[in-house]
């Protein structure tokens, strides 16, 4: 093998094969159009798509009190971008079907002595029956339900409208408070379809760039032509090298698209330096080739290495933290996230377009992604000469 | 009619055992997906690492940071005083800094309202909310308990959380995944079963058999509604066991859907492998199908009003979303079918569309020019 890589007519011959390589992709249309137009929709099915925006909950309203501070409530709670009218209840039972037939996603109680404890400077109850069985669509209307009944609160409080809530108001504010002030940092809009097409991504690379590669390597077998490339002088090395270079090179047009479409569609900041991102994205696709080489060491057909795809395709994507965060994940599951190489990207173009990361603080990522570039690419060339040889 | 069926039924399913990746396929990848994908596919966030800058080292401020360090949604993680904490952020050290000022203790104690900030890696902006929103409820429960327990907000809300009070987002997901399952892998062994007898030519023998196109159809499709029914059992037994799901109010609506499911996506598949006699582009077709359209339009991850409106009528003939909205109303809420009448329909029609399609396609039983 180092013998081989030594002798001068190595580059020759690479070049040759290489040569031939480029003219098959070139007369190849359907894998042109199989790097355009599925990564494309990729994208932009993923971004508009998948959107955890909570917004305009369905509010249904039972109000036992049926008075001018109860109709502020009301009010309050419905004129919020957060929830929405879903109509007017009168029975218990009522209120309750429909948030069990998932007409409502949320419903409030008001009791009947709720103006009149109001009115005496009690502390009155409200209740809310949120249908929890979206657990995130819960827990941040959760919070939106106490953050308006706290300006509700507060503006009760600086109106007085009765002399007993003043009273209680101004009790309140003797015994100090803790103002919270959240600043959303690189993000403030609270776009959601950022987080969620920097994660497709790297995605998109690893799974096609696995796809392209194993069709690459088993037509030649399908051919039957592999034992006429044997034939000739060149090393197995050389056949695998010079089979995926200009795959890689079509493939970096296809991140080039995915970039374009990143920033121009869904109007991502890029932040830091941009050959960052394609630094990491490069890696990214010599895994993605990797893998898919190595799948295609496996199998005897086309349709095999697409079937193999789905056993590695759909773990890959989800334990990767590209779509939803790995902290939401179980505390056992999270290391393993971190032999993901769409992982490590998606860290490395979230933190370099968002957030304006530098390599300082991303180097472990392209560590990484170097390492399981390197053990994947030296698997599948092991892996191809064996069956070869 | 029915012996014809049956035979060519037991034909296919005779293939499909003898082909151990198709057998793998069919059951047991199913399952690997449900276990991984449910507990990977998550929104709600624990353990959070938060850096606390306490410029004000009283009291006051450090039973206010014990109280984010008690919390199961916080990880206090140490950082140094004197570096800037957007570093930290910028290098996914921490999702958020919580900057306690000076004076916040004597503040406090004057009973003034102390200014406490909180900078949030928005990144992630699903999560960005949920920090806001968990930090915003520990803040009150501090400053309820630290000023005794007299103190009465006026109006206080009482929650209740219907249905999976522990908010585990298992229970939501899960659900949707096993519907990813059921919708994915059937058709896609059906639609190779398809594609491979145009691709290898054995379609000819059925063709001048005395088969008619019907009874092909329906034979192809009975065998993979089995498969897919042995698929729902295994998948539903683990959604019991492992996901602490269990059947709420009337099942049967449950049941009807499920076998017009199973006839819907076998016949999906059916469909796609006799309109594309090639296996390759038929696999791709199914893929497109089966994982991207439930995975994306069908609300299994997100809820269908955010979908921009221009993409969202497609989810209306998505047929996993009729189906997943039956699993979860079947497994948490107990609507039965005054509740799910109408997706019950739906998956009805769906499926007989396709049906109808495949049949248009096979019902001259010749080769196609």
């Amino acid at each position: 093998m180092t013998a081989q890589l030594k002798t001068p007519g190595f580059w020759h011959r690479l070049r040759a094969l290489i040569k031939k390589e480029f003219n098959q992709i070139r007369r190849d249309r359907r894998l042109m159009i199989s790097l355009i137009i599925p990564p494309t929709l990729q994208i932009l099915l993923f971004g508009f798509a998948l959107n955890s925006n909570v917004s305009n909950l369905r509010l249904g309203i039972l109000d036992e009190s049926k008075t001018p501070e109860s109709r502020e409530l009301i009010a309050d709670l419905t004129e919020s971008k957060s929830f929405r009218l879903g109509g007017y209840f009168l029975e218990n039972r009522e209120l309750d079907d429909a948030i069990g037939r998932s007409k409502l996603d949320a419903g409030v109680v008001i009791p009947w002595d709720f103006a009149r404890n109001l009115q005496r400077g009690q502390p009155a109850n409200v209740q809310f029956i949120m249908n929890a069985v979206n657990a995130n669509t819960a827990a941040i209307g959760q919070g939106y339900a106490e953050g308006v009944l706290v300006s509700y609160n507060r503006s009760l409080a600086s109106r007085g409208i009765h002399p007993q809530i003043r009273i209680v108001a101004a009790d309140q504010n003797m015994k100090g408070s803790v103002n919270l002030n959240p600043a959303f940092l690189f993000n403030p809009g609270l776009v959601t379809a950022w987080f969620i097409v920097t994660g497709t991504f790297g995605t998109l690379l690893v799974l096609n760039g696995s796809l392209v590669a194993s069709t690459a390597m088993i037509r030649e077998r399908e051919a039957g032509t592999v034992e006429q490339l044997l034939m000739t002088p060149a090393g197995t090395t050389e056949i695998v090298v010079a089979k995926l270079t200009p795959l890689f090179l079509l493939l970096v047009g296809m991140v080039v698209l995915a970039l374009g479409l990143i920033r121009f569609v869904f109007e991502v900041p890029i932040r830091g330096n941009v050959l960052l991102v394609f630094g990491g994205a490069t890696l990214c696709l010599l895994c993605g080739i990797g893998i898919g080489t190595f799948i295609a060491t496996f199998t005897r057909s086309a349709q095999q290495a697409q079937l193999l795809s789905f056993f590695v395709n759909p773990p890959l994507a989800t334990l990767s933290g590209s779509l939803s965060p790995v902290e939401a994940m179980p505390r056992w599951l999270q290391p393993v996230t971190l032999l993901n190489p769409i992982r490590h990207f998606g860290l490395i173009t979230r933190g370099t377009m968002i957030k304006g990361s530098t390599f300082s603080e991303l180097w472990p990522n392209f560590l990484a992604l170097v390492l399981f570039a390197l053990v994947l690419m030296g698997l599948s060339v092991w892996r191809f000469r064996k069956q070869l040889g | 009619m029915f012996r014809r069926v049956f035979a060519q039924a037991r034909k296919e399913l005779t293939q499909i055992m003898r082909d151990r990746l198709a057998l793998t396929m069919a059951l047991l990848l199913p399952l690997a997906l449900l276990v991984l994908l449910s507990n990977a596919i998550s929104l709600t966030v624990n353990d959070l690492p938060l850096i606390v800058q306490d410029f004000d080292s009283s009291s006051a401020s450090r039973s206010y940071i014990d109280a984010f360090r008690a919390s199961v949604t916080f990880r206090v993680v140490a950082w140094p005083v004197d570096r800037e904490p957007e570093s930290a952020l910028k290098a996914g050290t921490a999702r958020a800094v919580l900057v306690i000022p000076e004076h916040f203790g004597r503040d406090l104690a004057r009973g003034q309202a102390a200014n406490v900030q909180l900078l949030i890696d928005a990144a992630d902006a699903n999560t960005a909310k949920l920090v806001n929103g968990y930090a915003a409820q520990i803040t009150r429960a501090y400053v309820e308990q630290n000023t005794g327990g007299s103190r009465a907000s006026l109006v206080t809300p009482q929650i209740r959380l219907w249905f999976n009070p522990g908010r585990a987002s298992q229970k939501f997901y899960a659900p949707g995944i096993f519907v990813l399952g059921i919708s994915m892998f059937p058709p896609l062994l059906a639609t190779l079963a398809m594609a491979k007898e145009g691709d290898q030519k054995t379609i000819l023998q059925v063709y001048v058999s005395s088969i008619t196109a019907h009874e092909f159809l329906l034979g192809k499709i009975l065998a993979f509604m089995i498969i897919a029914l042995m698929e729902w059992a295994i998948s539903l037994v683990v959604l019991l066991t492992v996901f602490g799901l269990h059947l709420t109010g009337d099942p049967s609506a449950f049941f009807v859907a499920t076998l017009l499911y199973a006839f819907c996506v076998s016949t999906f598949g059916s469909m796609v492998g006799a309109a594309i006699p090639n296996q390759a582009a038929a696999i791709q077709a199914v893929a497109l199908g089966g994982f991207l359209l439930v995975f994306l339009l069908s609300g299994l991850l997100f809820p269908i009003e955010n979908i921009p409106a221009g993409l969202r009528w497609i989810s209306n003939i998505v047929w996993g979303r009729y189906y997943i909205e039956i699993v979860r109303d079947a497994l948490l809420q107990g609507g039965g079918w005054p509740a799910m009448w109408f997706n019950v329909m739906m998956i009805g029609l769906i499926g007989s569309v396709f049906y109808f399609i495949a049949w248009r396609n096979m019902r001259p039983m010749q080769v196609k020019a």
